[in-house]
């Protein structure tokens, strides 16, 4: 017990007050101290565009924040972190109330003090607190999930005490204060407080036992208040504005960077993605600093589930460190290893993980562009890609005339300069020109646009590659190239819809042109063709022996959000089967982060998933993306699977009897166009 | 005016003998000379310069290798004539017609040569080799060579080199890794051939740039040339069309080299080849 | 040191060529352009040799104004200036191409210690405008070269013959043509790239002359397009590839 203490009734009110006083200021002090050292590294980083948009967040502080939906995702640990959470928010005024009362033991916050109906409340949050706190002690020292593998277990264990000691310190000091008949609230409204006075005798000891309580709470709070700014529960302060911050618009976008220097600035101002601390944005420092070291993003990674180095919550934590340690050193390897910068696949997994909505892929995509566009640092086998996308307009170095020879046998119109621009563009995406198994989507979705009667053409040699390999590697100087040729382009030819196979086009066109001045109605195919299957305008025979199970791509469903139409393809040709982490849960198929030109170390990621979609014991593994296409029939081809993977398009076709290729089989053997003719 | 001057590195170097065959068809007498001694490729040209000036020859051949070319380049430099390298055609007059390769041999050129004598190169495998009926008469190189080999580094490793091997298997993209090389090293070995690799697989950094068949590699004439995950770019093709026979293993059916392949696989070769390996040790009774 | 290489532009062609109506060019609609496969080794060597030995390196082109790109571009990798010397897209015979550079390196204010040239263009394949150019200025030459050293006013040259290296040494002044396999080109960085857009590139109009090896007409070589005997797919064809190794005789 604290020795100063003593007397009757405590020390008189102006010693008290005057103590208070200096133990606030000396906590306020060394937390505004420690604050404004973050403070000030954000207003120094580099700038984000986060304004506008009030609305959307406004929802997500209710929606995420108050209601801790993303927190909710996992009930056990949701509901643990969700009754400190709204217990503290319900015991925010017990504060003032306490700090009140350390200095006249018989004050008390006018009329809120005196509402039983707020006592009340106080007792059961105190209660929920307790319960999390024991809820978070079993996950963390009985279950230890390893989720937490490398995070600070002493600093959370301290945290926890803190947080009990706050509590604990609370309900005895209303217990004690309830003994000695001075409680400002009927007592009769707070059982367990009044449960808890039966402990004290009301006496002497009783009335040192009060002040004690008192202080201990009030100076636990202000001790707190102090450890704050330096340790990982400053979140309770950088969560809410972490979240208003966060990306209002769809999730696959990037921000640009500027490659030519504005007003008043020179070269040397452009900023070329994250080489130093001092090259990070303030969102980026606000992520750094809001990171509680959960490892949710962790659990969700496909690198770090198949044993690559990268774990997205060790990435930030050490840019955190980076940060608060300032300097000019190198954040990789410094900060970073290089290896987990190449291992992420921008599936967003982590990002939809996170309760504190802290962006991984922003920060990680910075870290490359500052790597390939400044120290042209990045594994060899990416080199062909880069110089081909640039040089040749698209990542396998094809020649552009050869790109629309898919489409020479079935009468495609290709679009020249001059002509009439269709009602959609088809955009087939270099990977569903050039690779033998995506050019099956390429003609399967081409037939059923002309049994359905819609008005579509290609651009053929036209059609360069959207830039998106070179975006998510880095170079986003090459990127931009491509966006502004291709946007010309469209504009030029009087585009307004376009349908895109492949998700990452989708992504591009739809969410990342608008920046360039390409402002269009993007489709994906499988939305396009649910339409006209809903219309009637293409009438699928449908095999209910076909057991069909769907792998969302990262691109459409977690980055885009479009979840129902491929499986009602899916529905309208056969018996779906669910595989377990699907929908916005999916699991990679490994491509994304332009991994479809990079190396994997470790277990493939494709591998883990086309196991996963076997044990559903469907014989069919329906995609709607060409990476994947190609990632997951390597896979079942590698894993000795009996699984065929066919996109929803090349399906579809084959239900309607289009004439495309046979099913049966993994699509890579037999020739294509096993003499088909076309039906209308 | 009359005599074809053919320049030949050796009597019995094949493509010498090639070049003789081309100035064999041409109307005049044949001269066949070679200069004796280390390579210095100026002092050479010197001599043959001079040999042209005593002998007034209708034309000036050689073989298109490497060194026949730079030969006659600086014949051409010294005369200030033109000089048209790789023919697998010529027609003398005046001026002479040429057909010449350009591309590395995926395209031809049709040209006129303003000069004389016409001083021309033979492509590599455009014409049947011929044996001389005499040697090549020797002569002796111009006496100042600045430029001339110094010092001569022979190559480090046993094995057998890309150019002499009867087998060169050689992978592409679709090999995918360096790693994925493997299979294509234990093929070669298995027929005591050769590794070679396409532009793309140096550029990614799986094998070293002396093992690139191409344009601007190595250019290989193996009795087999089997081309895995090659998709079979003009470049690539340059450096093994001189094969005798060529065996494209592609997974894409419509990929270009089986327009150039004598046989052709349509498959994974991660799994053709391993089986093909295992077939070849059966064959061999093992 | 006082470098400069030589280079031109070429268009990537591709898995096959396809020719223009009057078959005098080939059809470069949709292809992309690149510089010539050797002379990029040669520029990346130019810019090592600058950090080794201090001094300054020149890219030049003889092209069409659509060449800039590709001057750019070696300057993006480090290349300090640019001589372009502008045509119509016409081509050029080696001859006129060599004495367009020899009267545009006679202009310079400064002498080079060393020009560079790509071994042969990966169009023309012509093999002889570094040879030209040296005899025109006077100075020794050595192509093929893999492998380059240069110390006390001398370069060590190493030329790939017959499964080995045969190695000249040279005083400098001198003309070098490089293959590809001389050095690994580096990955130009943005920062390279945006200093090359304001780097001094120099323009002129050299005059033509007429052609001494003079193209008529391009044509693609028979046999292309040929139908392979198919053996199979995939393992299964195994067998049937043995079999054709046994016919060949080589197994």
């Amino acid at each position: 017990m604290r020795p100063d203490q003593k007397g009757e009734g405590g020390i008189a009110s102006p010693i008290a007050a005057l103590l208070l006083a200096a133990a606030v200021a000396a906590s306020a002090t060394i937390f505004v101290f420690r604050s404004r050292r973050l403070i000030g590294l954000m207003r120094a980083a580099r700038p984000a565009a986060r304004s506008g948009d009030i609305g959307a967040r406004a929802r997500n502080e209710v929606s995420i924040v108050l209601g801790q939906r993303k927190l909710l995702a996992r009930p056990g640990p949701g509901l643990m972190h969700a009754f400190i959470f709204w217990g503290f928010m319900v015991l925010l005024p017990t504060i003032l109330i306490a700090l009140i009362g350390v200095t006249d033991r018989t004050s008390t916050l006018p009329w809120l003090g005196h509402q039983g109906w707020y006592a009340l409340l106080v007792d059961v949050s105190c209660a929920l607190v307790l319960v999390g706190v024991l809820a978070a002690l079993w996950i963390r020292k009985v279950q230890r999930p390893r989720r937490f593998e490398g995070s600070h277990l002493g600093e959370a264990d301290l945290i926890l005490g803190l947080i009990a000691t706050i509590v604990i310190s609370l309900l005895l000091w209303h217990a004690s204060r309830i003994a000695l008949g001075i409680n400002d609230w009927p007592a009769s409204w707070t059982p367990i407080s009044r449960a808890l006075s039966h402990l004290f005798g009301g006496g002497q000891g009783t009335k040192v036992a009060e002040r004690v309580f008192a202080w201990i709470h009030v100076l636990t709070i202000l001790a707190f208040l102090a450890y704050l700014p330096g340790s990982k529960h400053l979140h309770i302060f950088t969560a809410a504005p972490n979240v208003w911050f966060k990306r209002t618009g769809a999730g696959g976008r990037l921000e640009p960077l500027r490659f030519e220097p504005g007003e008043g600035e020179t070269d040397e101002d452009l900023r070329f993605g994250a080489g130093k601390p001092a090259d990070l944005t303030w969102k980026q420092v606000l992520d750094t600093a809001s990171c509680t070291e959960c490892g949710r993003c962790q659990d969700a990674c496909p690198a770090f589930a198949t044993g690559k180095l990268l774990s997205p919550k060790l990435l930030i934590m050490g840019l955190r460190d980076a940060v608060l340690a300032g300097g000019e050193q190198p954040l990789v390897p410094d900060a970073v290893p290089e290896e987990s910068v190449w291992d992420c696949v921008t599936c967003g997994a982590c990002v939809q993980a996170c309760p504190v909505t802290i962006e991984h892929i922003d920060h990680i995509v910075d870290l490359r562009r500052h790597l390939v566009m400044v120290e042209s640092s990045f594994p060899a086998e990416a080199e062909p890609m880069l110089r081909d996308v640039e040089r040749a307009s698209n990542p396998w170095g094809r020649a552009q005339s050869e790109r629309a020879d898919w489409a020479v046998e079935l009468g495609v119109r290709v679009l020249e300069p001059g002509d009439p621009a269709p009602e959609y563009l088809y955009w087939v995406g270099c990977a569903t020109s050039f690779d033998e198994r995506a050019k099956r989507t390429a003609e399967a979705t081409a037939r059923l646009l002309k049994a359905a009667g819609v008005d579509f053409a290609i651009l053929g040699p036209r059609e360069s590659c959207t830039g998106d390999p070179a975006r998510r590697i880095g170079n986003e100087y090459v990127f931009q190239e491509f966006a502004q040729q291709n946007v010309e382009t469209l504009n030029g030819a009087g585009v307004h819809k376009i349908v895109a196979n492949c998700p990452h086009c989708f992504n591009t066109l739809a969410n990342e042109y608008p920046d360039f001045g390409g402002d269009y109605e993007v489709v994906h195919h499988s939305q396009l063709l649910s339409q006209l299957v809903g219309e009637g305008r293409l009438k699928p025979a449908r095999d209910e022996t076909l057991a069909i199970t769907y792998h969302d791509s990262c691109y459409l469903a977690r980055h885009n959000d479009v979840l129902d139409e491929p499986r009602e393809l899916v529905a309208a040709v056969g018996r779906p089967v669910e595989m377990e982490r699907s929908r916005r849960a999916t699991f990679c198929c490994g491509a994304g982060g332009a991994h479809m030109w990079m190396e994997e170390r470790g277990t493939p990621i494709n591998d883990a998933r086309v196991h996963e979609a076997a044990a559903t014991g469907a014989g069919t593994l329906a995609v709607a993306c060409p990476f994947c296409t190609v990632m997951l029939d390597d896979g079942v081809q590698g894993a000795g699977e009996q699984l065929r993977v066919a996109d929803v398009a090349t399906l579809l076709a084959e239900a309607m009897d289009v004439g495309a290729t046979a099913p049966g089989g993994t699509s890579a053997t037999g020739s294509p166009d096993a003499g088909d003719e076309e039906r209308t | 005016m009359s005599g074809i001057l053919l320049f030949a590195f050796e009597a019995d170097d094949e493509l010498s003998q090639q070049a003789s065959a081309l100035a064999a068809a041409l109307h005049g007498d044949l001269d066949a000379i070679t200069v004796q001694g280390s390579y210095a490729p100026a002092a050479w040209a010197a001599a043959i310069a001079e040999e042209v000036s005593e002998r007034s020859p209708r034309a000036v051949l050689a073989p298109g290798t490497e060194r026949g070319n730079e030969l006659l380049a600086h014949v051409g430099a010294l005369l200030d004539l033109p000089m048209a390298a790789n023919c697998t055609a010529v027609t003398l007059g005046d001026p002479a017609r040429v057909t010449r390769v350009r591309w590395g041999g995926s395209l031809l050129e049709e040209a006129l040569v303003h000069g004389s004598p016409l001083l021309a190169t033979v492509a590599p495998h455009a014409v049947t080799a011929q044996p001389f009926t005499t040697p090549p008469r020797a002569l002796a190189p111009a006496a100042d060579a600045p430029v001339r080999v110094t010092e001569r580094i022979e190559a480090a490793t046993g094995g057998i080199s890309l150019t002499d091997a009867p087998v060169v298997v050689s992978g592409g993209r679709g090999v995918g890794s360096s790693e994925g090389f493997a299979v294509i090293e234990e093929l070669a070995a298995l027929l005591d051939g050769a590794v070679g690799c396409s532009r793309a697989v140096t550029s990614a950094g799986w094998r070293p740039h002396s093992d690139q068949v191409g344009q601007t590699g190595t250019k290989v004439s193996p009795e087999l040339y089997i081309a895995c995950g090659i998709s079979g770019a003009t470049q690539h093709m340059a450096g093994c069309k001189g094969a005798k026979k060529l065996l494209a293993i592609n997974a894409d059916g419509e990929a270009s080299i089986f327009a150039s392949a004598d046989y052709g696989v349509i498959g994974d070769l991660h799994e053709v080849l391993p089986a093909v390996c295992a077939q070849i040790r059966k064959a061999r009774g093992a | 040191m006082n470098i400069l290489v030589c280079v031109k532009r070429v268009p990537l062609t591709g898995g096959r060529i396809v020719l223009s109506d009057d078959a005098r060019a080939i059809s470069t609609r949709h292809l992309g352009f690149t510089v010539s496969p050797h002379e990029e080794c040669g520029a990346e060597e130019a810019v090592r040799l600058v950090e080794q030995h201090g001094g300054a390196s020149t890219v030049l082109a003889l092209g069409p104004a659509e060449a800039e790109e590709q001057l750019r571009d070696m300057m993006a990798i480090g290349v300090d200036r640019a001589i372009h010397l502008l045509t119509e897209g016409e081509e050029w015979d080696p001859q006129a191409t060599a004495a367009a550079i020899v009267t545009a390196v006679r202009a310079q204010s400064e002498p080079f210690d060393l020009l560079l040239f790509g071994n042969e263009a990966a169009d023309s394949c012509d093999y002889q405008v570094a040879i030209r150019v040296a005899y025109a200025l006077g100075l020794p030459v050595v192509t093929g070269v893999k492998g380059i050293t240069v110390a006390d006013g001398q370069i060590r040259c190493e030329q790939e013959t017959d499964g080995g290296r045969d190695v000249y040494e040279l005083p400098l002044p001198a003309v070098v043509s490089v293959k590809e396999g001389l050095n690994l080109p580096r990955y130009a960085s943005v920062p390279g790239r945006l200093r090359a857009k304001r780097k001094p590139l120099q323009a002129t109009r050299p005059a033509g002359v007429q052609a001494r090896l003079q193209m008529v007409r391009l044509a693609l070589p028979e046999g292309s397009g040929k139908q392979a005997q198919m053996l199979g797919s995939g393992a299964p064809a195994a067998a049937a590839i043995v079999g054709v190794l046994g016919e060949l005789g080589l197994l």
